[in-house]
């Protein structure tokens, strides 16, 4: 039985992950109509901006006058908030441009992004083709509860997506940008005649993206033990699944995709014999089927026409 | 109209230019012979890779000073990035290339059955380093040959020594889908029938897979008394880690895929202790010649170790270069038929290659992760008693 629920947890954990991206995407894609290919590769961009953080304060010796109490949450918080200004920068390069062009330009120039990040990160960073090691930003070891074993980085990661995902939402529903944002999701034009800000709004969106997909790419980081330049491709389209799954543009929606997607590849490789193999196709044979019978998704309201 | 004119003059001319220069440039290195070595430069395996391009460098470095060849040697490297896509073009490249004599690639087993057929169409010998998969050399091209042994020469002394000497009889497997991963499952499935072992399950993962956690949870429940690993360092090393994590404390052993440092640094010193593997080759430090070869590496100032196929791509530079220096460079028909019937005096013994070019010098050496060090089983705390290993 405990075996059994530390499955629950493994495909909770990884659901998790999938969901802080896939909101990064539902964020995107309400806010502008696009959908935001290179989101991935951002997410990468974010651990590896703390993995050069690292480097260099412990190249500066940092780590002997500060504890790691205090210096990884600065370090966390600095590449989160320098990813989501990245990520504010890229649209301002990549997405705005074409924000009245046919939506198929947006996508070519973000694949083509997704690219430059990609390659950027593997040629800057030394010996960047080979993975890399990430640093144990959480505490080793864990607790019992009667049987299980509960790992402190498995509950730091689940409290932390939990908090992030809660703080979003409650941003999004409850303050004035927020409204902001929900108003340009629904109506540019009119939000526009209201007042609003759609450049500054768009902004905010990208930055909240982005920010919670450099979470993502650190807590990935932090679970797995090693990241890799092109970590950033499957990620972004396992996040996209989860998005489409749930409902492109509904919060909601992402958290039951992100959810979905890494219950189906937790559950394959756990249940089904010599499953690990096949654990992609059937994750992928879901989003199919969603595409083919419920294109809106789980939650989705307005049908998704064509990417 | 003048002016194009004026611009096809100029083209002219520095085409005209151009061609003396490069003929020039012929003359002046007429007397270069090339060898090509292919491998994992950089991606997943480039620690092995290129632990053994500095090996071969040595070997051709040794060459040049030694003054038994009438012509300089110069080594091409070629990047195969574990890609078997790549590796044909890297493959195409040195075939392309009349300055090349002899190739010698891979350690990747996916990218050498890739590139043996293109060596095989261009009539070039390759020596292959250290890919290990028995089906590159089942082919029988009197081209290829290979100075690593296979691994089912390899996991035969492995599972003698897992299952019969430290007695665990239940194992669950994990390798991953590459032709590696799939050939060790299947030459270890059939020595463990030989041995009267059991196989509980059986889980094969792509290549790339980080989360392991959801295999070895279940593999937890099987509760076997060892898993056998059938993959490369990187899975191989998050495997390792994610057991510890997740508290599955069982003997993990493989063959040469994990023989490398870097399984050690990416594991973490206390997850990888007690992994048990074993190495193609004998210690270096217990041979003379090997001592010499570690301290020449250690002279050059390689950035990169020579990780445990370094003495491979050592020797096959030096079979082929005995080779070259029986029959010349201008043959390449009879240079292939000289290296299948070399008798080479290397450092770990002699090598001959049997009727499909496969080396008969197959030695194991044990080794066990201590201390954040891979050490000789027989020299470790292990076999002495002084630390034990998971109970089978």
């Amino acid at each position: 039985m405990e075996l059994f629920i530390q499955q629950i947890i493994n495909g909770l954990l990884l659901g998790c992950n999938y969901t802080l991206i896939a909101i990064g995407f539902s964020l995107f894609f309400g806010a502008l109509n696009v959908v935001h290919f290179s989101h991935g590769d951002i997410c990468i961009l974010g651990s590896f901006i703390l993995l050069i953080l690292y480097g260099i304060s412990q190249a500066a010796g940092l780590f002997n006058t500060l504890p790691a109490l205090i210096s990884i949450p600065i370090f966390v918080f600095t590449a989160v908030l320098l990813t989501g200004l990245f990520g504010v920068f890229f649209e301002k390069i990549v997405i705005k441009p074409f924000r009245l062009s046919p939506e198929l330009m947006v996508l070519v120039a973000t694949v083509a992004l997704g690219i430059v990040i990609r390659e950027t990160v593997r040629i800057s960073y030394p010996q960047g083709s080979n993975p890399q090691i990430f640093p144990a930003i959480f505490p080793d070891g864990g607790f019992d509860i009667s049987t299980l074993f509960i790992r402190y980085d498995s509950l730091i990661i689940f409290v932390s997506t939990v908090a992030l995902i809660s703080g979003v939402f409650l941003f999004v529903q409850k303050t004035r940008m927020g409204s902001a944002i929900r108003a340009i999701s629904q109506d540019i034009e009119a939000a526009m005649m209201m007042g609003i800000s759609v450049n500054i709004t768009v902004s905010v969106t990208f930055f909240l993206g982005s920010a919670l997909g450099a979470v993502a790419g650190i807590l990935n980081g932090a679970y797995i033990g090693i990241i890799r330049f092109d970590m950033g491709l499957m990620g972004g389209i396992k996040g996209f699944s989860a998005a489409v799954v749930g409902g492109l543009g509904n919060i909601y929606g992402a958290i039951l995709g992100g959810l979905v997607l890494g219950f189906v590849e937790t559950f394959s490789s756990a249940f089904i014999p010599g499953g690990t193999a096949y654990k992609d196709v059937l994750a992928f044979l879901v989003v199919i089927f969603f595409l083919v019978f419920k294109p809106s998704g789980i939650l989705g309201e307005k049908v998704f026409e064509k990417v | 109209m003048r002016r194009v004119s004026t611009t096809l003059t100029i083209c002219a001319i520095v085409l005209s230019l151009m061609l003396i220069f490069s003929a020039s440039g012929n003359v002046a290195f007429a007397k270069t012979v090339k060898i090509a070595f292919i491998g994992p430069l950089t991606g997943p395996n480039a620690a092995q890779g290129n632990g053994a391009k500095n090996s071969f460098d040595l070997a051709i470095k040794q060459a040049n000073k030694s003054g038994n060849f009438p012509y300089k040697i110069e080594m091409m490297t070629l990047d195969d990035a574990s890609d078997p896509a790549v590796a044909v073009s890297a493959a195409l490249k040195a075939v392309s290339d009349k300055d090349v004599a002899a190739a010698s690639g891979h350690w990747n087993s996916s990218c050498a059955l890739a590139t043996i057929h293109t060596f095989h169409s261009f009539k070039m010998p390759m020596v292959v380093w250290g890919a290990i998969s028995p089906k590159i050399t089942e082919y029988n091209y009197p081209e290829i040959s290979r100075s690593c042994p296979t691994l089912v020469q390899e996991n035969v002394p492995f599972a003698k020594w897992v299952i019969t000497k430290l007695g665990n009889k239940k194992f669950c497997i994990i390798s991953d889908t590459t032709d590696y991963g799939e050939q060790n499952t299947k030459a270890f499935s059939a020595l463990c029938k030989k041995y009267g072992a059991e196989i509980l399950s059986v889980d094969a993962v792509p290549t790339g897979t980080t989360d392991f956690r959801p295999i070895l949870t279940k593999v937890k429940g099987i509760n076997p008394s060892a898993i056998y690993f059938g993959g490369v360092v990187m899975e191989g090393a998050l495997v390792r880690s994610q057991m510890k994590k997740i508290g599955l404390n069982k003997v993990f052993c493989a063959v040469s895929g994990l023989a490398d440092p870097k399984f050690i640094e990416v594991a973490g010193k206390a997850a990888a202790e007690g992994t048990i593997i074993t190495k193609p080759g004998f210690d270096l430090d217990e041979l003379s010649g090997g001592k010499n070869f570690k301290a020449a590496y250690k002279a050059q100032g390689y950035s990169e170790p020579m990780g445990a196929y370094g003495i491979y791509a050592y020797e096959a530079a030096n079979i082929i270069l005995a080779a070259l220096k029986q029959v010349g460079p201008d043959d390449k028909v009879a240079l292939a038929k000289a290296l299948r019937n070399i008798k080479f005096d290397g450092i770990m013994g002699r090598t001959t290659f049997d009727k499909n070019g496969q080396t008969e010098l197959a030695p194991v050496t044990k080794l066990v992760a201590q201390d954040g060090k891979w050490v000789t089983w027989e020299n470790s705390d292990y076999a002495a008693g002084k630390r034990t290993l998971p109970k089978p």
